[in-house]
């Protein structure tokens, strides 16, 4: 069973190296929408995570709320993978 | 961008260039804004440089004693914005700016900021805007005028080809049902561009975007922009009798890192290009569905690195060579309709040399065919979608009905 603080650690290396400038300070709690996180960024995200642990993200899943901050992200991950 | 240029010029038109129109609340001096324009330009010279290169396109940067690019101070006029757009720049002779200042009646100025696209993107403009904007103010930091970082390093060049191929086999499976454009319907217009911007309210803005997320989802706004497109060109086809077969959309997404504008001087974008049927173009829910399949699609597949190692691969070509080979992919086509969203204007614009700005717009030249383009940004909450035509494809009654149409589609989906 994958623990949520590994897959938080995963997300936020991944958006740190691919998706923000090296000098934007990203945590797992930065607001992504207000950092400038757009819907292509969201794609890379999406299909990072079915690459690394073999789960798409539902559409059902994703809203204001799910994408928060990566934190709420990886709660939505960890609750899919583990139903499964 | 090089390729299109020619294109355009090659038809009687402008050129590929672009431009940021600033409503400014008051005067500003021409004299202020030559001053620092001199600065930047010894700061940068690739701003006075000339396109060139034997086999490979390079920027030929003059050195010393470099010209600070024109300014050009008018009366108002009705006619004068579309004249202005439709003047070419000399960019043979290192014109790859220019600044035209409207003075009006009451005191205030309009600022037409013109650039070669193929020197810069529009957030590179927009940035490059509030940086000479500023002097003397809230002075923002300079970008590096090149890449700041190493590139990565580039795969073997039998990977690279096999990359570019599958962009190709990509485009072949568009030519099953291969797009056609409107075509020339004016013949007796002059080579001309034209642009009309439709601007929306804070209240018919916030009532677009409760659509995108109603219709595309969260971060849709895009998404639901280009589909709404999408829906009124299938639209405007059959009014005119001349459906097409599909309709194909390239997909601007922006390569740069969140946070960072660097490099500057650069087209930092790639294109997916997405193709619609009759039957998906004829529903919001069919255009959107398309859209979001063929685009994890493309990025399974790395079509967005396809289309940049195929042009990469390309570029030695002579232009008027590179853009039939352009063309040859969607059967004498390059698209159905240029599509440009640039999201939030610079918040950093909200003064240019200590005057207000007010107001904002985008406008970019499209190619002679399809001759027809939109762009989708907002300034300060507030939406505003660019048309742009062909004076050849549409005329103006044309467009505005299309521009209604689709400000309408936008509103009421």
């Amino acid at each position: 069973m994958i623990e949520a603080s590994a897959i938080e650690t995963e997300l936020l290396a991944f958006v740190q190296r691919e998706v923000f400038a090296p000098d934007v300070p990203v945590t797992a709690e930065t607001d992504l929408i207000a950092a400038g996180f757009d819907s292509m960024s969201l794609v890379r995200v999406l299909l990072f995570v079915e690459l690394t642990y073999g789960l798409w993200i539902p559409e059902r899943e994703l809203n204001a709320v799910t994408l928060r901050n990566l934190r709420a992200l990886t709660g939505t991950v960890a609750r899919l993978l583990h139903g499964q | 961008m090089l390729g299109f240029d020619h294109e355009l010029r090659r038809g009687g038109f402008a050129g590929n260039s672009c431009q940021i129109i600033l409503e400014l609340g008051s005067a500003i001096s021409p004299d202020a804004l030559k001053t620092r324009l001199a600065n930047l330009v010894k700061q940068y010279p690739i701003l006075s440089a000339r396109p060139g290169g034997v086999f490979f396109p390079r920027w030929n940067s003059n050195g010393n004693g470099v010209d600070a690019p024109q300014i050009c101070v008018h009366r108002d006029d009705p006619a004068l914005r579309q004249q202005i757009f439709n003047e070419p720049l000399a960019i043979n002779h290192g014109e790859l700016l220019r600044f035209d200042l409207i003075q009006h009646e009451d005191e205030r100025m309009t600022l037409i900021f013109t650039w070669m696209h193929a020197l810069m993107d529009a957030p590179g403009a927009e940035y490059l805007l509030a940086l000479i904007g500023s002097a003397g103010f809230a002075e923002l930091p300079l970008p590096a005028a090149r890449f700041p970082q190493a590139p990565r390093p580039k795969p073997p060049l039998k990977e690279r080809l096999k990359s570019a191929w599958k962009y190709l086999d990509h485009l072949d499976e568009f030519c099953k049902f291969a797009p056609r454009a409107i075509g020339s319907r004016h013949p007796e217009a002059p080579t001309a561009l034209n642009y009309r911007v439709e601007k929306l309210s804070v209240e018919e803005t916030e009532q677009v975007r409760s659509n995108c997320a109603r219709y595309a989802g969260v971060l849709g706004e895009a998404q639901y922009h280009a589909a709404v497109s999408v829906l009124e060109l299938h639209r405007l086809h059959q009014r005119l009798g001349c459906p097409s077969p599909s309709y194909v959309l390239p997909f601007p997404v922006g390569l740069r890192l969140k946070g960072s504008i660097e490099p500057m001087f650069s087209n930092q974008v790639s294109m997916l290009m997405f193709q619609f049927l009759p039957d998906q173009a004829d529903s919001l829910a069919g255009a959107v569905g398309a859209l979001k399949t063929q685009t994890c699609q493309a990025m399974r597949s790395d079509l967005l690195d396809s289309g940049r190692t195929l042009g990469e691969l390309f570029r030695f070509l002579p232009l008027s060579i590179y853009v039939a080979v352009l063309k040859h992919g969607l059967r004498g086509e390059i698209c159905s309709l240029f599509y440009g969203d640039t999201s939030a204007v610079n918040p950093q614009l909200t003064t240019f040399l200590g005057a207000p700005v007010e107001d904002f717009a985008h406008v970019a030249a499209v190619t002679p065919s399809p001759g027809l383009g939109v762009i989708f940004y907002h300034f300060r909450g507030r939406l505003r979608i660019t048309i742009l035509h062909s004076a050849r494809v549409l005329n103006d009654t044309e467009a505005a009905e299309f521009a209604a149409n689709l400000k309408q589609r936008l509103l009421n989906p």
